[in-house]
């Protein structure tokens, strides 16, 4: 625990906003399942009460989202209801950090071996490819572009539903700045 | 700085050349093993494989307590259950599968039941199930192409329950890999040039994709090489021994090429294709490898045009203006895959196979999009790519 006296400003700051990310893309996915059929149509294949987990190794933040069938996500605040059937494991908060500052794309952090898949590697893929889409949805484009493979041709949502993703999304914005700098 | 970082590992020790099938009973009885059990399917068996290896044993006083040789093309968790009985019954303390992928992949998936135990092997599947080291287990590949000596996959299907269960674990990976030139020289030259696509697709897409590194170009590169040089002598004159160390040894460095970068979208529509059609599997490399190149063209540029060096030689690579190299490339790959149709009839389109209907390609451009593999792919491939891609290869 030495270095967590040496730097506690940046532990702390860097834990905070990947605790935060984690609750936009949580809110954000759910809003966005309600509303966009692309993403609805890649959920659909899930399992009816899938649960979906991103999290920090060993103990540290998480995300937990439930497909509750015909697409649509419900975000889950705190703990899992109960076992979950696919994780998607960070190695270390630094890496977790990486991609969701943006600063590393979903399949590329998958590529570099930052993290591990628990589970069935084709919902893992279907996973993926949703995550991709809610970065082109709450990012600016320009972040979105450097975040994922390919921006997406088909994007029309209503402006309101993204504002309120695009607000959380500045106060985090707002961290990646005091944290990368 | 880049954000780049990658990961290398590969502890296989290759033992290759003239004579190598003769140094398994050292490195058998340096593992403390002394009753191995032989895995293999018919075709191998038929193909008078299993003497010299047998030979070499006996010759050193080492009994091969008994050979399985029923493997099927596409093993089952029943068929590993069977032989796992088997080597218990005859009280074995070691593996060598002689064979190709399907020999291969089937005895790691054996060698998992009887170290750790129990009758159903679905239980281990996914990644990171096993804790530790398995036992004994030497690979002499028979086919030069799927790499499956090097790397920590094996894949066997749940027949009740239609599924294909994947295995990965650094514990897969044998001990050693034996490469002997007197293993593939009976290879038909339909398998000879399918197996060598595979092994040149796996090199091709290690050196594309996105999870290229340094490392795993160079292992990418030199079999690209191996294989531009030496495939099409081969198919002339299939008992040339040097050749056929050459596409061995090109089958071992492609698969630790990709076992440590991954392969992309020709795997996932081979996959996919392979479980609908029921193709073999360097045959659908075959299938897709221009079409997909071309697909990833822009995103491969760099990466594509070096690759011309190894296809074609520095004089080739010279006299190419760098803004052809790609395409040249591929037409380089494209050219390949001619010979060998004018060689064996090895299908350059899924027509010509005449065992895929045009009405499956949708059902198969859908089971790609899950598929492990599409994750690597530089392009972000959606379901009208991979049909559009699907219908180019068609005809
Ligand atoms: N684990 C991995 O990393 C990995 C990678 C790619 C493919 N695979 C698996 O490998 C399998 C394909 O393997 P393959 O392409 O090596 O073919 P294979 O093992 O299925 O063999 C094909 C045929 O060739 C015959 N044969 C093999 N060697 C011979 C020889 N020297 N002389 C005469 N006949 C011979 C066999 O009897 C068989 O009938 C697939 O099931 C695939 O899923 C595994
Ligand atoms: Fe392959």
């Amino acid at each position: 625990m030495l270095a967590r006296r040496m730097q506690p400003m940046a532990f702390q700051a860097r834990r905070l906003y990947v605790e935060l990310m984690f609750q936009v893309m949580g809110n954000a996915l759910q809003a966005i399942s309600e509303i966009d059929s692309t993403v609805r149509e890649e959920a659909k294949s899930l399992p009816e009460g899938f649960l979906f987990e991103m999290m920090v190794m060993p103990n540290g933040a998480k995300l937990i989202i439930e497909h509750l069938g015909e697409g649509r996500f419900r975000y889950h605040r705190g703990q899992a209801p109960r076992p979950v059937d696919l994780s998607i494991k960070f190695k270390h908060i630094a890496h977790a950090f990486l991609v969701l500052s943006f600063q590393e794309k979903t399949s590329v952090a998958f590529a570099n071996d930052r993290m591990l898949v628990d589970g069935d590697i084709s919902y893992a893929i279907r996973m993926t490819r949703v995550l991709n889409r809610l970065e082109a949805f709450i990012l600016p484009r320009l972040i979105a572009e450097r975040a994922i493979k390919e921006y997406p041709k088909n994007l029309h949502l209503p402006e309101k539903v993204l504002n309120a993703a695009r607000i959380y999304l500045k106060v985090a914005t707002q961290f990646v700045e005091t944290v990368v700098a | 700085m880049t954000n780049k970082y990658y990961e290398f590992f590969c502890p296989v020790k290759v033992i290759a050349g003239k004579a190598a099938l003769e140094h398994i009973p050292y490195e058998l009885s340096g593992l403390g093993a002394q009753r191995p059990m032989i895995i293999t399917d018919k075709g191998v068996r038929a193909a008078g494989l299993l003497e010299p290896v047998v030979a070499a044993c006996e010759e050193s006083d080492l009994e091969i307590v008994c050979i399985y040789d029923d493997v099927p093309p596409d093993s089952s968790t029943g068929v590993v259950r069977d032989i796992a009985k088997v080597y218990r019954s005859e009280k074995c303390d070691s593996i060598i599968a002689v064979g190709g992928g399907s020999a291969i992949d089937t005895a790691k998936a054996v060698n998992i039941l009887v170290s750790e135990g129990g009758d159903d092997i679905s239980e281990y599947a996914g990644a990171g199930v096993l804790k530790r080291a398995l036992k004994p287990f030497f690979v002499v590949p028979t086919t030069a192409g799927t790499g499956s000596e090097v790397t920590a996959v094996a894949v066997i299907a749940d027949t009740e329950k239609s599924v294909k269960l994947p295995f990965t674990s650094s514990f897969l990976l044998p001990n050693a890999a034996i490469i002997d030139p007197r293993m593939t020289l009976t290879l038909p030259p339909h398998i000879t040039a399918a197996t060598a696509m595979d092994a040149m697709t796996h090199a091709t897409e290690a050196f594309t994709c996105m999870a290229k590194n340094p490392l795993s170009d160079a292992y990418a590169t030199a079999a690209v090489k191996k294989i531009s040089s030496s495939l099409l002598s081969v198919m002339d004159n299939p008992k040339d021994a040097d050749g056929r160390l050459e596409l061995a040894q090109a089958s071992t460095m492609a698969g630790i090429a990709f076992s440590n970068s991954m392969v992309g979208l020709v795997h996932a529509l081979g996959h996919a294709t392979g479980a609908i059609c029921h193709l073999p599997h360097g045959l659908c490399m075959s299938l897709y490898l221009p079409y997909v190149l071309e697909y990833n063209l822009e995103s491969i540029r760099a990466p594509l045009s070096d690759l011309l060096l190894y296809l074609e030689g520095p004089e080739a690579y010279a006299a190419t203006p760098a803004n052809r190299r790609a395409e040249a490339s591929i037409a380089a790959i494209r050219r390949l895959r001619d010979a060998l149709y004018k060689h064996c009839k090895l299908p350059r389109t899924l027509k010509e196979t005449g065992k895929v209907d045009e009405s499956q390609l949708d059902a198969i451009a859908a089971l790609a999009l899950d598929d492990g593999s599409i994750m690597f792919n530089p392009r972000e491939a959606s379901l009208e790519d991979a049909q559009a891609i699907l219908r180019k290869a068609w005809a």
